[in-house]
């Protein structure tokens, strides 16, 4: 089931434009994106 | 207290931000998205330029539009709104670029106090995570918002 989520109150100058959500599915960044995976895999997390 | 921030817009669904950067360069758009990796909440943080003519996303230029700070208070700006809608996120970055990790720990030195208020933060140095320190040169970087 999907968290439903309490909306935050934006900053000064910030603003929602449902045109970003085009992004939604596609990752712009796929080489970042696997570089942490491989950090998160092989180091794993800090103790917090 | 974060310094001066470009205005930018963000999707509903809270994981992708944009902003026009202004300088001597011209407008750049930039390109903040936080996407999910394989751990759960873990989210990684994507951060590059938006071509204008084909809106193909660059995240290896350091474009030097003479406003590094703003544009990193900015992308500050964003993890504040985006870990406010996801606090139960972490969120890790790796510069794409040597140049751009370089950047990323000068961003966070230069924010660090309005940082810390706020998360715990730590850098990846010999392949083993540190509570960050100024002056260190790491290979990742990852935050946690405090509770």
């Amino acid at each position: 089931m999907k968290t439903k989520r309490k909306t935050p109150k934006l900053p000064k100058g910030a603003k929602i434009n449902p045109v970003l959500d085009k992004y939604n599915d596609v990752v712009l960044f796929p080489e970042k994106l696997k570089m942490a995976n491989h950090i998160l895999k092989t180091v794993g997390l800090p103790k917090i | 207290m974060l310094g001066e921030i470009y205005d930018f817009e963000l999707g509903t669904g809270f994981q992708e931000f944009e902003f026009d950067s202004i300088g001597p360069k011209g407008v750049i758009r930039k390109v903040v998205q936080y996407s999910e990796t394989n751990l759960k909440d873990l989210y990684n943080l994507g951060f590059g330029d938006k071509d204008n003519k084909t809106n193909k996303i660059n995240d290896l230029t350091i474009t030097n539009n003479g406003d590094s700070q703003k544009v990193l208070a900015t992308v500050a700006s964003t993890l504040l709104v985006f870990t406010e809608y996801f606090p139960e996120a972490s969120v890790i970055t790796v510069g794409a670029t040597l140049a751009r990790t370089r950047l990323y720990r000068i961003g966070i030195s230069n924010n660090l106090d309005a940082i810390e208020k706020d998360f715990h933060v730590y850098g990846l140095k010999n392949n083993k995570w540190h509570k960050f320190a100024k002056n260190i040169p790491y290979d990742a970087f990852l935050v946690k918002r405090k509770r």
